[in-house]
């Protein structure tokens, strides 16, 4: 005696429900939407970056539950040394002897010496690197005015042409790596070539734009052509 | 404490002069930082010491044997203060300037700052479709329980129960009748149909570029990127996108920085321009940061971000050979991200012919680049070379494509 229409209540009713997953889809900008092929998306070789707990449907719910919550950007182990390219450049990625603490950065001052002897191809070089990673606190000239400093309200830096004018290259490094007062440490950043050619530009600030005497010495005409975009 | 108007103005000015030069970056004047607020800091050495020595030079005057430095060294966990060169009337000026600060003006936000996000514009018409699909089964029911109950009185006046002829049938001897009318109806629906599938296959898998909505999924942090990365002439912090991506140059992923670069300023920075200090607490519980005891307490819980480009596994991309070797701008592929983003949202499509049409049509720029000048010293290296390069020329400039950038094994292996 049941007449009432079983079929077509139950179509709609799935067709509604696919409506609405297809609503939930294109309107949520939280949602990554449909893919093709999960299993091409993700690989059995793990990458970094890559969501593996984002597919529970190609492993199982709990699994996915279980990679979600291992974080795939890792620290390498303590100790490791980064594999140099570059076989005259392995003394680059040798372990860093100054302690951060305030002996290792008197010693680092005394003992540490840059390995990059200062010409205008290495300031240069270091210049691309200060614009990216100093820039935007110690200001374009050193001077502690950044855009960070005038316009967020972070407290301003020394000035490389005053209070840190004479602070040696082997200090600048120590700081570039392990941070001091309100500076963070820089070297998940930078490698150490790279904080070495920082120190190249900061040394040429704090010259005031000009190269050091010893660099000078091998080239005058250097000495006397400052460099433009610093002045 | 905090006057409105110092008396001695020359004094004052050249103290907050000097103060912002050689003291600002570890000290404040009313807070502790990574040194003690300087206000009272007269009144504090007062009998104890000689604070103008204390200044100059810490480390010696320590050697001194003067119990109030030791303990000052103690309470600040041994970081030793910069020796500083100054005369004991420039120190003065300073405290003065420090005793007598007056009460910071509230802050306006600056010019320019990020405008609120522009309300989304979200298509609704999926959600219509549900609504009449659900008015159509109420509507069936209803005619259902209807029927049932017609039968029922129809049972009980002991008449035959009315034919069982549902909604299809009735439609189906519709048809029949009208043949045409309804062929031409049903052509209709299945070439809209197919048609809308079609696109919409078009679209699977695809989060960016202009056809889609993009996918800007919400993120544990309020992070704003126009804020942070935006132009410093509007109000903005101009920090170079590498700053934080440091990878892009180096490695294949320009990487999601780690919380220790969020410190490098927000050690400092508590309170943010638009949330205040809700957001930048998240980062502080991430990284394990007491902001009260300016310490770290170890405690770390890493940031659950989500991810906004995905790439599929079986297509290669490398961040490095496009920023390094290739020279381009990060908002080529990632759109106006430092002017108009605050939440970071997939702006390219990054669908194949995506890729390959700027392989296609973009110019390499070859001088200066160690890379490219390989690739030239071996096609000016034979006649077979020298004739290829003729061929590139032709339209005045290499393209990607003509350098091997259309292989399939260059982005799938």
């Amino acid at each position: 005696m049941s007449t009432i229409q079983r079929t077509p209540v139950l179509t709609l009713g799935i067709l509604s429900l696919m409506a609405m997953g297809m609503a939930s889809c294109g309107g949520d900008p939280n949602s990554p939407g449909m893919e093709y092929m999960p299993d091409m998306y993700r690989s059995p070789a793990v990458e970094a970056y890559v969501d593996y707990g984002q597919d529970p449907y190609y492993f199982t719910e709990d699994t996915a539950r279980v990679q979600r919550d291992r974080p795939s950007a890792k620290l390498p182990p303590e100790g490791t040394i980064a594999f140099a390219e570059d076989p005259t450049k392995v003394a680059f990625h040798m372990p860093y002897p100054y302690a951060n603490t305030n002996e290792g950065y008197e010693a680092a001052g005394l003992g540490l010496k840059s390995p990059i002897a200062m010409t205008e191809a290495t300031v240069a070089q270091g210049k691309v690197i200060y614009d990216k990673f100093c820039d935007h606190c110690h200001g374009a000239k050193g001077e502690g005015d950044g855009s960070v400093v005038n316009n967020g309200g972070h407290p301003p830096p020394g000035s490389y042409t005053t209070v840190l004018k004479n602070i040696p290259e082997g200090k600048i490094f120590h700081v570039i790596t392990y941070g001091k007062g309100m500076m963070g440490a820089h070297a998940s950043q930078l490698d150490k070539e790279e904080r070495w050619l920082v120190v190249q530009y900061v040394k040429y600030l704090q010259n005031g734009g000009r190269m050091t005497s010893e660099a000078a010495g091998d080239s005058t005409a250097l000495a006397t052509t400052p460099n433009p975009a610093v002045n | 404490m905090a006057q409105a108007q110092p008396e001695d103005k020359a004094t004052y000015d050249q103290g907050a002069k000097l103060f912002k030069g050689n003291c600002a970056s570890c000290h404040k004047v009313d807070k502790d930082m990574v040194g003690p607020a300087l206000q009272g800091a007269r009144a504090r050495w007062e009998g104890k010491g000689d604070i103008h020595e204390w200044v100059k030079n810490s480390s010696a005057y320590i050697k001194t044997g003067n119990s109030y430095a030791k303990e000052i060294f103690d309470k600040w966990k041994g970081s030793v203060m910069t020796a500083q060169a100054l005369s004991n009337e420039e120190i003065d000026a300073i405290l003065y300037f420090a005793d007598n600060q007056a009460a910071p003006v509230a802050e306006k936000p600056a010019a320019g700052a990020p405008v609120a996000t522009a309300p989304r514009t979200t298509s609704n018409w999926p959600w219509l479709v549900v609504i009449a699909l659900l008015l159509l089964v109420v509507g069936l029911s209803l005619s259902g329980v209807k029927r049932s109950l017609s039968n029922a009185v129809r049972e009980a006046e002991g008449q035959e129960p009315l034919p069982d002829r549902g909604i299809l049938h009735g439609l189906g001897q519709w048809a029949w009748k009208n043949k045409i009318f309804a062929s031409i109806i049903g052509l209709f629906i299945v070439v809209f149909l197919t048609l809308k599938m079609w696109d919409a296959a078009w679209v699977i898998g695809v989060y960016g570029g202009e056809e889609v909505e993009h996918y800007k999924p919400e993120q544990p942090i309020l992070f704003n990127h126009t804020l942070h990365a935006g132009k410093a002439d509007k109000g903005n912090l101009a920090i170079d996108c590498q700053y934080c991506h440091s990878g892009a140059e180096k490695s294949r992923h320009a990487g999601i920085p780690s919380t220790n670069v969020c410190m490098n300023c927000h050690k400092a920075v508590d309170t943010g321009r638009n949330t205040g200090t809700t957001e930048i607490a998240k980062i502080y519980a991430a990284v394990g940061w007491d902001p009260d005891k300016q310490e770290y307490t170890g405690k770390q819980e890493p940031v659950r971000w989500v991810k906004v480009h995905n790439l599929p596994d079986h297509a290669y991309f490398n961040h490095s050979q496009h920023v390094a070797v290739g020279k381009l701008e990060c908002q080529e592929c990632h759109g106006p991200i430092d002017e108009q983003m605050d939440v970071a949202e997939q702006w390219a499509p990054l669908t194949m012919g995506w890729c390959i049409e700027c392989h296609n049509t973009k110019e390499v720029k070859m001088a200066g680049n160690g890379y490219y000048d390989e690739v030239m010293a071996r096609l000016e290296d034979s006649d077979m070379g020298h004739e290829e390069l003729k061929k590139y020329l032709e339209d005045d400039k290499i393209s990607v494509k003509e350098l091997g950038g259309w292989e399939c094994a260059k982005c799938h292996y």
